[in-house]
């Protein structure tokens, strides 16, 4: 029993911050009906920020987020500018593409700047954890990120829901050309998707940073993921993206205490395409005809 | 003898119908019209017919045997074709080989399907285009292609959705003699339209319907001097 | 007329220097780069097939061309199966595995595709690297002595040399070329295009969808299995990134996206620019020429750089190529050539 409290716990606590990965995904999907397959790489490059900071300055990963959160949203506005925009006519195939291509520029130049060597960032709570009795013990890391998370969840909930410039990114999400009839200005509504994608998923990468490796590759099987994490909710849903992630994390977890480490991947991807086939619009969707 | 049979065709999505219970048939060798406003489920009814949508309840008899259920190709292969309301050509591909690809439903010479095809572009007079990538054409052009394309797989039954939307006059007389001449070698039409005079021209039936139902069914003459096809239809776009 | 004659001819004269080149050519390095250039040519070729004539984007054929190099290896290194039979079994391996994943993913359109794909390949390596028994795991097998090829008594190769690569290798090239001719000259090739354009309409035509694209899917899967197993054998050795990785499928579409799709010299042309380049900047060429000519010292900061990491930097030269050939030739060199010379009966009015 302590031992399924305990992955169930560790579970959510990850999935916190892979459903941050995938709201960031989403939500560009949402506003763009692009795919972005650079999202894991966007990761990354988050994740040497938050080092850099943190080895260079010595500023605290966690605290690094008031840093990192702003440079990865121009940095995202920056790509959504001078790339994306151009193929958001363009059939499908190539939008994946560019993307994939734009990961792919974005993993090697960090490699060739920091070599492909596995990077540890080690915090004085790196390895400290809560016990809450029963034999379940919290990473005290993993708690900080999932606070963190959900603060960020709601203040973007907040941000969609009250404000102006939300309601203005939610109606072009819902209907592109009747928001453009309603003056609102699209593009710049993507300008914005996109640099709050990548600095959701730049955050995600400063929050696992205490705890993960840090590797230049590190972006493809999070692209993966964040993608399983979105089709699981629905694409373009922010709620179903949250579920996704913690449902993710949960799935994870469990598989690799109770099948093995080595294999909990694959459950995650069987799993994906399981909803593909049985459920394309996502668990939480509604079927559309 | 009746080639197309519907009987209470009703397509539901969700909770919202788009066809409700519209049943009537199409004699061989004729040319039926479908009217009504936009909305009103002609395209739905399409899609039904041709094996895009399976019909939420009702049958579709065509030449005999029940169509719910088969997919497109097979429908293709049993005779029944249809153009699109939204013109799809091939592309990147030539002109006839956008015909050549319909010609292939029942041969597999390229040679053989060339010669099809070219009959067909003559019929419809695109041979001088054969060349030409489909992409490109102009909109009149690319309508005439669907239907030689069309015409290329040797349908019983042709299904043309507005295939004189966004004509100028002088290509929509065009298509209207295309129509009549395709009709005059025996081959049986089902036409979608919204130009009232080109319908009232080339049907020898039409059915009307408005809301997903059926309002009425006759000849032309009949349908024009019906009250609640002038209330529904005609009255709206004169008003 | 003439202009065909011509081809065939300007075809059979290219086609009897390749036949020659291991008679005059004795440098391993440049036979070498040939083969590259041959594998390179077939698994974007084979790619081409399916994503370039049929439109479906599979960004998972390294599991084909995984599956192809494992299991001629693993039956050549534990059962002593000789390749040569051993290709064989992979190539009916992948025939159940393409028509496996195709009953998945060709439900599917568009994105949804692609992650299909992507997330096979990915559950075929991690898999790879979890079955060690079968697999050797992340290890890898390595073998590299390769049983010599007789006929009756008479020995044909013993694989000593680079030569008997040269012309499989040659042969697995043209063969992939063939089958593309063949395609494009034949109902199958009219069905895949139309496919590609659109499906919708495709279907209305009298084409069943899924049975087309999995004749697609198969044909392609089988070449890039060849590819694959004749990467293996040639190298000696497989593991899962290097065959498996998804590295492995970008590499394999971007030879074609980058030479033009759905055209029989695309991937020709594509493997003309990759290869050369990428194994320039793999053998440290470029940074040896910016010394040569002066722009940096061999031992100042940036040349110690560009010598220690350049040589990694061939991915990222892919990355940054796709990017523009997708905003500024999306219709790769191939359309780029077209458009420099237009054909005058081909533009419409």
């Amino acid at each position: 029993m302590a031992v399924f409290l305990q992955s169930l716990i560790s579970g959510i606590l990850i999935g916190g911050v892979y459903a941050l990965i995938g709201i960031g995904l989403t939500l560009i999907f949402g506003v763009m009906r692009v795919v972005n397959f650079a999202h894991g790489d966007i990761m990354m490059v988050g994740m040497y920020l938050t080092y850099l900071l943190f080895t260079l300055l010595g500023v605290d990963p966690f605290v690094s987020v008031l840093i990192s959160f702003p440079l990865m949203f121009f940095f995202g506005g920056f790509l959504q500018k001078v790339f994306i925009n151009r193929v958001l006519n363009a059939v499908a195939q190539n939008q994946i593409l560019l993307t994939i291509g734009l990961g792919l520029i974005m993993s090697n130049t960090v490699m060739l700047i920091f070599t492909s060597d596995y990077k540890i960032l080690t915090t004085s709570y790196s390895s400290s954890t809560i016990q809450v009795g029963g034999g379940v013990s919290i990473s005290t890391p993993l708690l900080i990120s999932f606070l963190i998370t959900a603060a960020i969840t709601a203040v973007l909930g907040w941000f969609l829901l009250k404000t102006d410039t939300g309601q203005a990114i939610r109606a072009t999400a819902q209907d592109r050309e009747a928001a453009q009839l309603m003056g609102i200005n699209v593009s710049r509504m993507s300008v914005i998707a996109f640099g709050l994608g990548a600095a959701l998923a730049g955050t995600a990468g400063a929050l696992i940073s205490p705890t993960y490796y840090i590797f230049p590759q590190v972006g493809g099987t999070f692209t993966l993921k964040a993608f399983v994490i979105t089709v699981l909710g629905g694409m373009g849903s922010v709620v179903g993206a949250t579920l996704g992630g913690i449902l993710i994390g949960v799935t994870e977890s469990m598989s690799a205490v109770y099948i093995s480490s080595g294999w909990k991947d694959v459950v995650v991807f069987v799993l994906f395409l399981l909803v593909l086939l049985f459920k394309p619009s996502g668990l939480m969707g509604k079927s559309r005809t | 003898m009746a080639i197309l049979e519907i009987k209470s065709v009703s397509k539901f999505f969700g909770g919202l119908a788009a066809n409700s219970d519209v049943s009537f048939s199409v004699e061989q060798g004729t040319i039926m019209g479908l009217i009504g406003p936009n909305g009103a489920g002609k395209t739905t009814l399409f899609n039904c017919i041709t094996g895009y949508y399976p019909p939420s309840r009702g049958e579709v008899i065509f030449d005999g045997r029940r169509m719910n259920g088969l997919q497109p190709d097979k429908v293709c292969m049993l005779g029944m074709v249809r153009t699109w309301q939204k013109v799809r050509p091939l592309a990147k591909l030539s002109v006839i080989d956008n015909v050549m690809v319909g010609a292939l439903a029942h041969t597999s010479s390229l040679k053989h399907a060339r010669e099809l095809a070219m009959e067909q572009l003559k019929v419809v007079r695109l041979e001088h285009r054969e060349d030409f990538l489909a992409g490109g054409l102009p909109i009149g052009e690319r309508k005439k292609l669907e239907v030689a394309r069309a015409l290329a797989t040797k349908p019983k039954l042709l299904l043309l959705d507005e295939v004189m939307g966004g004509l100028n006059p002088a290509e929509s007389e065009e298509i209207i003699q295309l129509i009549l001449d395709i009709k005059a070698q025996g081959l049986t039409q089902m036409v979608i339209e919204h130009d009232m005079k080109a319908i009232m021209r080339i049907s020898d039936r039409i059915v009307v319907l408005t809301s997903g139902e059926k309002l009425t069914e006759g000849t032309p003459q009949e349908v024009v001097s019906n009250q609640d096809v002038i209330d529904a239809y005609l009255g709206e776009s004169h008003a | 007329m003439t202009k065909t004659i011509l081809k065939a001819v300007v075809g059979l004269i290219l086609l009897a220097a390749l036949l020659v080149v291991p008679r005059y050519v004795e440098s391993p390095y440049a036979l070498h780069m040939m083969i590259l250039l041959f594998l390179s040519v077939s698994q974007g070729q084979s790619w081409n097939i399916l994503g370039g004539y049929a439109g479906q984007y599979s960004v998972g054929h390294a599991a084909y061309f995984g599956v192809g190099a494992y299991t001629t290896m693993m039956l050549m290194h534990s059962k002593q199966v000789v390749p040569w039979v051993g290709v064989w079994v992979g190539v009916a391996i992948v025939i159940v595995v393409a028509l496996v994943i195709g009953s998945i993913c060709f439900r599917l359109r568009g994105p949804y595709f692609v992650l299909a794909s992507i997330a096979v390949a990915e559950i075929m390596r991690l898999s790879a690297i979890n079955l060690t028994t079968l697999t050797n795991g992340a290890e890898g097998i390595l073998a590299t002595e390769i049983p010599a090829f007789k006929i009756g008594e008479r020995v044909i190769t013993d694989f000593l040399t680079k030569v008997p690569f040269y012309y499989i290798g040659l042969f697995l090239a043209l063969l992939t070329i063939g089958i593309t001719y063949w395609v494009q000259h034949s109902k199958l090739g009219y069905y895949f295009q139309a496919i590609r354009e659109d499906q919708d309409a495709a279907h209305s035509l009298g084409i069943h969808i899924t049975i087309y694209k999995n004749i697609g899917l198969v044909i392609s899967a089988v070449l890039t299995s060849l590819a694959g197993a004749f990467y293996g054998i040639y190298v000696g050795f497989v593991d899962p990134p290097t065959v498996l990785g998804l590295d492995v499928s970008v590499q394999i579409m971007l030879i074609c996206i980058i030479g033009g799709m759905g055209t029989i010299w695309g991937p020709v042309l594509g493997s003309l620019l990759l290869v050369p380049l990428s194994e320039a900047l793999r053998s440290n060429m470029i940074t040896e020429g910016l010394v040569k000519v002066g722009l940096v010292s061999a031992d100042s900061r940036v040349g110690l750089f560009l010598k220690e990491n350049l040589a990694h930097a061939h991915v990222l030269l892919y990355g940054i190529l796709v990017v523009l050939v997708i905003l500024f030739m999306p219709e790769g060199l191939m359309g780029f050539l077209k458009k420099l010379a237009p054909r005058r009966n081909r533009e419409a009015v």
